[in-house]
């Protein structure tokens, strides 16, 4: 069976050699370049899932604005004061229309709602879950083509997709209960709870900024540990077709203990790309310009901004397959048979 | 009288100001004040037991028309012994505790404790049995913050009384900008204060969770004991220093015409000094008492208070005291933007980016209550607007003046770091006087209600928001010329008195020589909502020239004349006087050329009306524009939301 999947496509000479934390982004980097379109197509979905609510906004803002000459200041560049009272009476998703959607702003709303657990509309929260449906229908295909490292085609990619999908809603459940604990619980124990305990009789403000941070590092690595072991559990499932979610975790976890260095070593250079694409963002980040040419400037620079940190996704995911790979004893090894239309279980199944 | 020019009244101000300081520091000769309510206060501190031991004698004369049988005093911390007084229990409505806020423990509550009352004149008299606590607000029996004390004989008018009173104190941690955290000690409302009397009777409230205080001016000769080398920042100015030996420090400080005693120790505090000098106005020294991890901002905190001092003093009347003291609050104190006489607490963060005014606006504020509340000593229990909210209005008056543009910030990660939209001009009309907390609170209470019984966590958009609103209003209206004029007699008028409403919209129809009585009761007396708004703009070509037709709507309850613009393609503006009262009204123009767009109050004089988008119609429009520019700026913010999300799939 292993042999029956071994990918056809002769190794990279110098492949063997790169199995270190370094080799292994580069490799990835390389994989996500040579598949453009899983790039593209992971961009596709988001502008799916964003664009219905963001037109949905606008027709808010539109109502909103009539025919009120505020709409010539609002276009110009930022009306304050309209903003505010949009935003005094709305509701549902009317209600994240604020200024701090503008340029950097906006990357630092979510960094800081995602580790301080702000509370979303429940439109965003409906609009979140079934990206991340979309994610887990997409993630093992995506796998399945970094892991072969050569075009799988649409047919290929999709019957991935379509037979890892279950299996990841079954692992997409383990996730929510973990992460369900951490956000549920373990942050509310340890910013809630632990947090006003430790600064309870702190009256200096740095001090009480740093143990803040060393709770954020901890909440991180926390959650960055969970992540990566999620993550080297699809890698599993997908590279040995692994059908049990709750033994690839298991395998998964046996990996990162045997590879711990270079696993969190990998895991600390992709967010290094990460913090990377971010700062970036930050000198470049548009502000509110003006509803001309500036206007579609902007949105080509945030449009280009959601594609490198996709982009950083994928090559987390694409890195993380060939250290994997690199760490077995046949490299570029995938249990599965490649599969070919029409007998691919996706074509089976219509 | 009220013609006299501004320019002249100010200069007399400032000539009495100038003489008014003697050389003996804090005295202030001849006296400004009636001085009815003296006190010379000891008190020691016990920080490791968190404990002020304290005695006071009172020399307190009756300056009403009526004898008093008794006295009633203020004892604010009581308010913080448990959770059942009128403040706690105000606190609680419609305010849940904030994420992660621990319930005080039992050595963090505080209370104050009379041990004796004795009356030393006219008569001999031990009323320490005597004393009885009341309710005279709501009946609440758990509320202790107000004590009655009988005399044996009464009081008549022009009487005077001198008593002793002894006490102790617990701090509480700190609550309501009092307390203490750490070695950092802020102590306010922190002795027995008598009420105030008053022809009708004392006006001695409880405390409340949404009102400030009130009582009478006098001289305070206080003598505070401290850990040796433990800096003090107190009301009034430092007359002696004592090292006891016994590792203490006795600090006497001294003031006259003040209305109240405030202080601060700790030894963490840095301390600066500067001055303000003005071609007009008085000299003050102006003494900071800084957090160390605030070192760097200690020009921001002098160059505030200069700003103050120079703008109310050029408006209003100058600041007679001759020093001030800035205390910087230690983080989590909670004390942060609190104004007592001669001494202000301001507020600032670590991180405090230019361009953003932290601490500029609350410096700028509470140095603005040395003139309204500080000055001009109107009653905070009952008319918190007339120092709040004119004093809301002049912030954002004087901060206009000097940190214009200064920009919008939003903290992040635990509200620490500052992240400054510089693409976001704050402006002083919407943004100082606050629109948008008023918008949302617009209904919640009639300003003329006194102001402890105004809901708690909507009063403040009232009495700051309101009234700075319907300042600006007058003064977009009547000019500032005419307001300034207003608030410089009221100020004149009433510096070292008790002014009530009617003081002041007395002198609002002196100086406008009119009768606004009907404006303050679309403002003050009602919690109507102005807004005014163009239904309908319709302009279509009959013959050789174009029928223009606009309809206008009072969409408010409250009523206020407006304004009508209407603009024409050709660049022809007209300007119609609407009197506002009809629910709609439609103008018709017959005209060469189309119309362009029609505007309700186009010079925004109304800052009162909740709604300025609907106040123009365009047949022009921009919306579908602006909303497509700012629905992808949300949506790249959207994919970020999701790709943060994402990240644990």
């Amino acid at each position: 069976m292993g042999g029956a999947g071994m990918s056809s496509r002769p190794l990279d000479s110098t492949f063997a050699h790169r199995t270190g934390v370094i080799g292994s982004v580069v490799d990835g980097m390389r994989r996500v370049t040579r598949a453009p379109f899983v790039l593209l197509g992971v961009w596709a979905l988001t502008l799916l899932v964003s664009v219905p609510l963001a037109a949905s906004l606008r027709s808010m803002l539109a109502n909103h604005l009539g025919r009120s000459l505020a709409a010539d200041t609002a276009a110009r560049g930022v009306n304050y004061d309209w903003m505010q009272e949009f935003g005094d009476q709305a509701t549902g998703l009317g209600v994240t229309f604020k200024p701090t959607i503008i340029g950097f702003g906006a990357v630092l709303d979510n960094l800081s709602a995602f580790m301080d657990n702000t509370q979303r509309p429940v439109v965003i929260v409906g609009a979140a879950a079934v990206y991340i449906l979309l994610w887990i229908f997409v993630a093992g295909g995506i796998i399945d083509r970094y892991a072969r490292n050569r075009a799988t085609r649409a047919h290929g990619f999709f019957s991935a997709c379509g037979i890892f999908f279950f299996r990841f809603l079954r692992l997409a459940a383990m996730q929510w209960v973990v992460y369900a604990f951490l956000f549920g619980f373990m942050h509310g124990w340890l910013f809630d709870r632990l947090y006003p305990r430790l600064i309870h009789d702190v009256n200096v403000e740095r001090t009480a900024f740093f143990i803040r941070v060393a709770l954020y590092l901890l909440f991180g690595i926390l959650v960055a540990a969970c992540a990566l072991a999620f993550d080297y559990a699809k890698v599993r499932a997908v590279v040995e077709d692994r059908r049990s979610m709750a033994g690839a975790v298991g395998a998964a976890l046996g990996f990162i203990q045997r590879n711990y260095g270079a696993a969190v070593g990998l895991f600390g250079v992709n967010f290094l790309l990460f913090a990377i694409a971010v700062g970036m963002y930050a000198l470049v980040a548009p502000g509110a310009g003006t509803s001309g040419v500036s206007m579609w400037i902007g949105f080509v620079i945030g449009q280009l901004y959601i594609v490198a940190r996709l982009w950083v996704k994928l090559v987390f995911w694409a890195s993380e397959t060939a250290l994997f790979q690199g760490r077995l004893a046949h490299a570029g090894y995938v249990a599965r048979p490649e599969p070919t239309w029409p007998d691919s279980p996706s074509a089976e199944a219509i | 009288m009220s013609r006299m020019p501004c320019w002249c009244v100010g200069a007399m101000f400032i000539a009495t100001a100038a003489s008014a300081q003697s050389g003996v520091p804090g005295a202030i000769d001849p006296p400004r004040s009636p001085r009815n309510a003296n006190y010379t206060i000891s008190a020691t501190l016990d920080p490791a037991s968190r404990t002020i031991s304290g005695s006071e004698t009172i020399v307190w004369r009756n300056t009403t028309a009526q004898a008093t049988s008794e006295l009633q005093f203020h004892l604010y911390w009581n308010a913080w012994q448990d959770d059942m007084s009128t403040f706690m229990r105000e606190r609680a409505l419609g305010n849940a505790p904030a994420p992660g806020t621990l319930p005080r423990t039992a050595g963090e509550w505080g209370r104050i404790d009379v041990s004796s009352i004795e009356l030393k004149a006219p008569a001999q008299a031990d009323l320490t049995a005597l004393q009885r606590f009341i309710a005279p607000d709501d009946g609440n029996q758990h509320d202790r913050t107000v004590l009655l004390v009988p005399l044996p004989q009464p009081i008549e008018p022009g009487g005077s009384a001198t008593l002793a009173l002894v006490w102790t104190a617990h701090v509480p941690r700190t609550v309501a900008r009092t307390g203490a955290i750490g070695n950092y000690f802020f102590i306010a409302q922190w002795f027995p204060k008598l009420g105030v009397l008053q022809d009708d009777g004392w006006n001695c409230h409880q405390f409340h969770a949404g009102t400030e205080f009130f009582s009478d001016y006098g001289s305070y000769d206080v003598s505070l004991t401290v850990p040796a080398g433990w800096p003090v920042g107190a009301t009034g100015v430092q007359r002696e220093r004592r090292d006891n030996g016994s590792n203490t420090t006795t600090h006497r400080y001294y003031q006259d015409d003040v209305h109240d005693f405030a202080w601060t120790t700790s030894p963490d505090y840095l301390e600066r000094t500067a001055r303000f000098d003005h071609p007009t106005l008085p000299p003050v020294d102006m003494r900071l008492l800084l957090q160390p991890e605030h070192a760097n901002q200690a020009e921001r905190h002098f160059d505030a208070t200069r700003t103050t001092l120079k703008y109310y003093g050029e408006w209003y009347g100058a600041y007679p005291y001759g020093h001030i003291t800035i205390v910087d609050p230690a983080y989590q104190s909670g004390a942060g933007g609190m104004e007592y006489p001669t001494l202000f607490t301001a507020g600032s963060r670590w991180l405090a980016p230019a361009r953003v005014t932290t601490p500029e606006g609350v410096t700028v504020h509470e140095a603005g209550h040395q003139f309204w509340y500080g000055i001009v000593g109107n009653n905070e229990f009952e008319d918190a607007w007339m120092d709040e909210g004119f004093n809301t209005f002049s912030t954002a008056r004087a901060v206009a003046q000097v940190y214009d543009p200064n920009y919008l910030a939003v903290r992040y990660f635990g509200g620490f770091v500052p992240w400054v939209f510089r693409d976001i001009a704050i402006s002083r009309e919407t943004d100082g006087n606050r629109l948008s907390g008023y918008r949302r609170d617009a209904k919640s209470n009639v300003q003329s209600t006194p102001s402890y019984r105004y809901f708690p966590s909507t009063g403040g958009s009232i009495t700051y928001n309101k009234t700075a609103l319907w300042l600006n209003t007058m003064e977009r209206w009547l000019g500032w010329a005419t307001l300034q004029r207003i608030m410089s007699t009221q100020f004149a008028r009433w510096s070292f008195k008790h002014p009530r409403p009617r003081d002041f919209f007395d002198i609002v129809d002196e100086v406008t020589g009119r009768d606004l009585r009907w404006f303050f009761d679309q403002t003050y007396r009602s919690s109507n909502v102005f807004d005014y708004g163009v239904q309908d703009l319709k302009s279509t070509k009959e013959g050789d020239r174009y029928r223009t037709s606009v309809i206008v709507r009072r969409y408010g309850e409250a009523i206020l004349p407006v304004d009508v613009q209407v603009t024409f393609r050709n660049g022809e503006r007209l300007t119609e006087h609407w009197d506002g009262q009809d629910r709609w009204r439609m103008y018709t123009y017959d005209r060469p050329s189309q119309a362009l767009a029609a505007e309700v109050d186009p010079n925004r004089v109304l800052l009162l009306d909740v709604s300025m988008t609907n106040n123009s119609m365009t047949l022009a429009p921009q919306g579908a524009r602006a909303a497509t520019k700012w629905s992808t700026a949300w949506m790249a913010w959207f994919e970020e939301c999701l790709l943060s999300w994402a990240a644990l799939v």
